[in-house]
């Protein structure tokens, strides 16, 4: 598995951005827009404090707070998230090494405050929900575009801005069991080659995920997400939605590799 | 005094009689005017009936604004669908490599072929989570496939010493193994076209605006039942073999019978009219035009179903062969009138007009009290028995209709001859004889026979008290069904199929943090795990305590005294967060997203419907105790709609059976034009449905779905026969003023077509008797019995209570 997390920023993008491959035979068309959103710089180095709102079916509302630190090192990337709120989960820590080799299974540990003690958590499942969120681990990775087979279906306008619209189909049911999802759609603006919008078929359950790019800033020269809506419907019906919102982003910081620790993940912030 | 009411109301009978003969003139008259509006009349209804469905769901039985089916709609939409296909799968050796193969391939396979899959779950991907030193592991069970007998060893201790696998994947003498397949709780409704529209720019409030989403249908639970057992079916061998149960593979096996009795019992009911008919007739155009009738009608009441949405469920599956025998009745005396008539005189306008007058008011008396009768049903509680009640009392009137109008126009319109059959008139004398014997024993014995009555009545009034209601889908079925057989057997091997869900709400969010509830539910467990009703035991309990437990083990180096959920709030929350985050979604199927309410599952036994309200009473009670006033808790689920239905059933008896009597009974005082006779005319209606029931009750028969039925068609149908005598009675009787003699006439008249059509509707319901289910056999049985009771009923009671009346008020 080809995973470059670039969590903070998200290039949630889901599928898309990483190491370009040899193309194959599908379109050449949708596949150069795709290597173009793929290179775009998004950072390598990040902190940033997200608010996350979870929204059920019956419109009821649970908000965590999260600060975040992610920095590549090399195309291995760290994270390691601190919850700030709510009160039963202060200083649940999380730590994070995604790997770029595709055979090494991610390192992850985590911090209960309530037990003192940090665990590595040992899980290779990436179509899993993170953080009880409409996101799974798989959104918040890059994915090899090699895996995928990308057709140009039409140019549209969102939100007053040109797009194209790209559809990818995984190549392999490796790729789909690692995902979750069978099919997908990018909505990639014109001018910044920004994913503005997608929608992913889950497997399970024959779910649609709509992702929809509410907020979008200039910061430090680097497009970056301020306000992320997905929703995951069955049929017409909302089941769940998830808004993601990024405030104090900051680039390029002083960030060691001490930063990414478990001694760091149990001290706290 | 009776005979001035008589005289009365003998003079509006006139008028209207002669209103049905002029209507028969008319209708010769333009009979192809009438025929061409009845053909638009008929093929528009048709247009409707591709629309009619079949539903045999369990939750078909409420309606949709029951209560009690809304608290369970809730909890669907809340948890998701209870209903589970369970696969047991029976081997020598669980722990083999092939077979553990052939187990993830099948698991594989329904996973990617399956419609309308929500999840499969088996050992293959049974949720592990432990720790192994500093490590906390979550992952499926055979996440890493065992290469060496040595991982195959570790992998069978794993999971014999995991309670939460143990009768749920796995039997406690492991020869079992399970795939529990679970489905969605909505029907797709797929508008990939406009997937645009997916983005809406309005918050999560909108969705309050949207189309209400269907549940799973009827049809696509029957799809998903036949793909995965179309896919077990490729890998049932001697050391495989693949028992099916759960409430969908009941209801799927209940529907095939359902549509293969209906088809059966229509093909008698066409085949036994016809040859009464031949018999009867003896004349092509005698044996096809009723046919032709009750055809149309029965189409016709079908159409109307599909045009108003309505399914077929258990219940209304009687519809076919009931109406084909009521409609025919009123087609057979129509006709034996008229070729009675035009065999004489040769005129068919005439002989049309004739058969119109003298039989057209009964006709149509008797409709509209079967129909009355059938009515009851529709405030029933149970939804198809309403149906039942609306639809058949619909294609009654619907019947009436084309017997009236139809009919004549169609005999109207084709050639016929006049026939004097010999043979016939032998015949004849020897009916003749036999109604003679009839019209004497109950005039000479008339005291001995309303005495004799009397006793019955009283015996039969006793057998009524034993009369018990009993529910329950499975025991329908023949025991050597598979879905029968594979439910009683899991019962025993897997601790049963069937789940109580208990929704407990502590009202506040994050209520489940609060450790004196995590106590609460943790003993709930304890006592749920040891608890016993009426001989059915609890055979397993789930709820996220689970998740907790083993979550807190798993954090404390898989230490088996860690077991136990953790006592401190934060550390709860903390533990949630982390396994939300470890990759699993098991929690969305225990907890709802605000952790205020929680899913608390029990598994017990297959249980009737007494069995369960019983059982739901004794948790709600230990749940009620248990949590105080810290959390109410709420139990559902199959078992719940189960009690429901039968009490619905219970309540709606009741009611139709006070309601038909009561209309019919002011049906028969309107239509006699004397309170007293009418009230005495009730009672040969209503001894051979209380003889029927009583046998019920001495015989152990219980009143279900199905047999409740009995007494309101009964007395609609019944009262048809007393209505036909006491119409002929009352004009002999004016005609002779002698008890006696009008009684013999009458029953030289009337008798025969009672007769007749006596033999074609209990052939109706006896045809029931055919089926597979054993509530549909009983039904069959005990109806038509009443229906030959009714007919001695009518032949001995109605002249000898006649005698007795008239005799006194003569004196």
């Amino acid at each position: 598995m080809k995973l470059k997390i670039l969590f903070s920023t998200l290039s949630i993008v889901a599928f898309l951005a990483a190491p370009i491959g040899n193309a194959v035979a599908d379109d050449s068309k949708a596949r150069a827009i795709m290597e173009k959103v793929d290179a775009r710089d998004d950072g390598d180095n990040q902190v940033s404090d997200m608010e996350m709102i979870l929204i059920d079916k019956r419109g009821k509302k649970r908000i965590r707070k999260i600060r975040s630190y992610t920095k590549d090192f090399g195309e291995d990337s760290y994270r390691i998230m601190f919850f700030l709120k709510p009160a039963d989960v202060k200083n649940t820590a999380f730590l994070t090494y995604d790997y770029d080799d595709p055979d090494r299974d991610d390192d992850q540990w985590l911090y209960l405050p309530a037990l003192k003690k940090s665990k590595r958590i040992s899980t290779s499942d990436k179509s899993g929900s993170f953080m009880g969120s409409d996101f799974t681990y798989s959104d918040m990775t890059s994915r090899d575009l090699e895996d995928y087979d990308f057709t140009f279906k039409k140019e549209m306008e969102v939100n007053g801005h040109k797009v194209w619209v790209i559809e990818s189909i995984p190549r392999t049911k490796k790729v789909i069991k690692e995902t979750g999802y069978t099919k997908g759609m990018a909505f990639v603006r014109q001018d910044n080659y920004v994913v503005i919008r997608s929608i992913s078929w889950v497997k399970k359950g024959k779910k649609l995920k709509f992702m929809d790019m509410k907020g979008l800033k200039l910061i430090d020269g680097i497009w970056t997400p301020t306000e992320i809506h997905m929703t995951t419907k069955k049929g017409r019906k909302t089941e769940h939605k998830t808004i993601l919102k990024f405030s104090n982003i900051k680039f390029n910081q002083n960030l060691d590799k001490n930063m990414f620790t478990v001694r760091r993940l149990e001290k706290g912030l | 005094m009776a005979t001035t009411q008589m005289s009365q109301s003998g003079s509006l009978k006139q008028r209207i009689e002669k209103g049905f003969h002029d209507f028969g003139l008319f209708v010769f008259d333009n009979k192809l005017k009438i025929l061409i509006f009845m053909l638009v009349v008929i093929a528009s209804l048709f247009s409707q009936l591709s629309k009619i469905t079949i539903d045999t769901s369990s939750e078909g039985f409420l309606h949709e604004d029951d209560p009690i089916l809304k608290v369970y709609n809730d909890f669907r939409e809340q948890f998701g669908r209870d209903e589970l296909i369970m696969l047991a799968i029976k081997t020598p050796d669980v722990f083999t490599p092939e077979f553990l193969t052939k187990l993830k391939n099948l698991h594989q396979e329904l996973e990617d072929n399956v419609p309308y899959l929500d999840e499969v779950n088996s050992l293959i991907n049974a949720r592990n989570t432990r720790g192994e030193g500093d490590n906390l592991i979550v992952e499926d069970l055979f996440e890493n496939w065992p290469k060496t007998p040595q991982e195959l060893e570790e992998k069978k201790q794993l999971i014999l010493s995991n309670k939460l696998y143990k009768n749920l994947y796995i039997s406690e003498d492991s020869k079992f193994t399970t795939i529990v397949i679970s489905s969605v709780v909505y029907s797709p409704s797929s508008n990939e076209e406009n997937i645009d529209s997916g983005f809406d720019d309005s918050e999560i409030q909108a969705d309050n605006n949207q189309a209400e989403p269907e549940f799973l249908t009827d049809a696509e639970n029957s799809e998903m039942v036949r793909k995965v057992h179309s896919i077990a079916d490729k890998y049932k061998t001697d050391d495989f073999v693949i028992y099916s149960a759960g409430s969908p593979v009941v209801v799927d096996a209940i529907k095939k019978s359902m549509q293969k009795d209906m088809q059966t019992s229509t093909k008698f009911a066409l085949l036994t009219i016809a040859l009464v008919l031949l018999v009867l007739f003896r004349r092509a155009s005698g044996v096809l035009l009723p046919l032709l009738v009750v055809i149309l009608t029965l189409l016709s009441t079908f159409s109307l179903m599909g045009a108003t949405g309505t399914a077929l469920k258990l219940p209304t599956q009687i519809l076919p062969s009931f109406l084909l025998a009521v409609g025919v009745a009123a087609s057979v005396h129509l006709l034996s009138i008229f070729y009675n008539k035009f065999n004489d005189i040769g005129n068919k306008r005439e002989a049309i007009g004739f058969a119109l007058g003298h039989s057209g008011l009964a006709i149509a008396m008797t409709s509209l009290t079967t129909a009355a009768g059938l009515l009851s049903f529709s405030m029933s509680e149970v939804a198809p028995v309403a149906d039942l009640g609306v639809f058949s009392a619909s294609g009654v009137l619907v019947s009436l209709l084309y017997t009236l109008i139809l009919l004549p126009a169609l005999i109207a319109l084709i050639p016929l001859k006049q026939k004097h059959d010999k043979r016939t008139m032998s015949r004849t004398r020897f009916m003749d004889n036999i109604l003679l014997g009839f019209a004497h024993l109950s005039t000479n014995y008339s005291k001995q026979i309303v005495g004799i009555s009397a006793v019955i009545f009283f015996v039969a009034f006793f057998g009524l008290l034993k009369i018990t209601f009993f529910h329950d889908p499975l025991k329908w079925m023949p025991e050597n069904w598979e879905a029968r057989q594979a439910t009683e057997l899991l019962d025993v091997k897997m601790k049963g199929t069937n789940v109580i869900e208990v929704v407990v709400d502590t009202g506040k969010e994050n209520g489940l943090y609060d450790p004196t509830i995590i106590r609460a539910l943790d003993k709930l467990h304890g006592t749920m795990d040891q608890l016993s009703v009426d001989g059915y035991d609890v055979g397993k309990t789930m709820s996220f305590i689970d998740v907790l437990k083993e979550t807190n083990r798993a954090l404390h180096e898989n230490r088996d005294e860690f077991y136990t959920p953790p006592d401190n709030r934060d550390l709860i929350a903390q533990e949630l967060l982390l396994f939300e985050n470890s990759g699993s979604d098991d929690l969305e199927d225990l907890v709802d997203s605000q952790f205020s309410k929680a899913r608390f599952s029990i598994k017990t036994p297959w249980m009737d419907a007494a069995g369960n309200t019983a059982f739901i009473h004794k948790i709600e009670d230990e749940f009620k105790q248990t949590l105080n006033d810290n959390a109410t808790a709420s139990a559902t689920g199959m078992g719940s709609l189960f009690g429901r239905t039968m009490n619905a059933a219970i309540n709606s008896t009741k009611v139709s059976y006070i309601a038909a009597a009561v209309v019919i009974t002011i049906m028969m005082i309107m239509l006699l034009g004397s309170v007293k006779l009418g009230l005495v005319s009730m009672v040969p209606n209503l001894l051979p449905i209380v003889i029927s029931l009583s046998i019920m009750g001495y015989f152990h028969m219980p009143l279900d779905m199905f047999t409740m039925l009995i007494g309101s068609i009964a007395m609609g149908l019944v009262v048809d026969d007393t209505i036909h005598f006491l119409h002929n009675f009352k004009r002999y009787y004016l005609k002779y003023n002698d008890v006696n003699k009008a009684v013999e006439d009458t029953l030289l008249s009337t008798g025969r077509a009672i007769f007749v059509t006596t033999v074609v509707l209990s052939l109706g319901f006896f045809i029931f008797m055919t089926a597979d289910m054993a509530n549909v056999i009983r039904f069959g049985l005990i109806t038509g019995t009443t229906i030959i009771l009714a007919l001695l009923s009518d032949l001995l009671l109605a002249p000898a209570l006649m005698k007795i009346m008239y005799e006194r008020d003569k004196a």
